[in-house]
């Protein structure tokens, strides 16, 4: 089969690039331990206000002992619950996520947060924010005719603010 | 082009074709120039998730 050197090149340009980026995020990677979010966890959606973690008592904030912070929300149409957190800047922030019906997505812009809720597994990300401010998060994922008004909000304060907020019990529940 | 000679003619299809170079470079260079820059200048400072 005849290819044109031309064609050649042009392929030879376009097969660099993907390696260049390929190359760049294989040593993300291994180097510095950068990679997509992977759980494979599943839960009974239909059974989430009986379960020993998304019961809604157990909703929101938990402070570990470590000093990270663990937040559990539950998706569903058409919100996200708790509709209103305070988290603190610069820790380490798991974010545990299960739907109670349909699949949902979660994105906060301005951040790289967005992961996919699928019912049936728990989602689980974990990430810190570098910035105090207000932070809307959005559905993502067409989940119904509610789906355009299907958000809450995170408020990220500095850590000495959400620990004086924390002993004052108001950094748990919207 | 119907005003060239033949030898004219000859010259310029078996030159290297610069305009196509030129394309290929700046296209590819601004490909990789934006990628780079959408990563570390903006995916990697708002902090990776895992």
């Amino acid at each position: 089969m005849h290819i044109d050197k031309l064609e050649k090149n042009w392929a030879g340009i376009s097969l660099g690039i993907a390696g260049l980026f390929v190359t760049v995020i294989l040593g993300s990677a291994f180097f510095h331990g950068i990679h997509a979010p992977s759980n494979v966890e599943t839960i009974d959606s239909a059974k989430l206000h009986l379960s020993a973690e998304f019961a809604e008592d157990k909703l929101g904030v938990q402070h570990n002992a470590n000093g990270s912070v663990t937040v559990r929300m539950v998706a569903g149409r058409y919100g996200f619950y708790p509709k209103e957190l305070t988290l603190p800047a610069e820790t380490e922030i798991t974010f545990r996520w299960v739907s109670l019906d349909v699949i949902h997505g979660v994105h906060m812009p301005m951040t790289n947060m967005s992961t996919m809720i699928v019912p049936g597994y728990v989602a689980q990300v974990s990430t810190a924010f570098h910035h105090a401010g207000e932070y809307p998060v959005l559905c993502n994922e067409y989940c119904g005719m509610g789906h355009a008004h299907m958000w809450s909000n995170i408020k990220v304060v500095s850590k000495a603010q959400w620990e004086a907020l924390n002993k004052q019990g108001g950094a748990n529940h919207g | 082009m119907n005003n060239l000679s033949e030898e004219e003619r000859q010259k310029i299809l078996q030159s290297s074709p610069v305009g196509t170079w030129a394309l290929m470079l700046i296209v590819g260079g601004g490909m990789v120039v934006a990628w780079l820059l959408m990563y570390y200048g903006i995916f990697l400072p708002r902090g990776h998730i895992g």
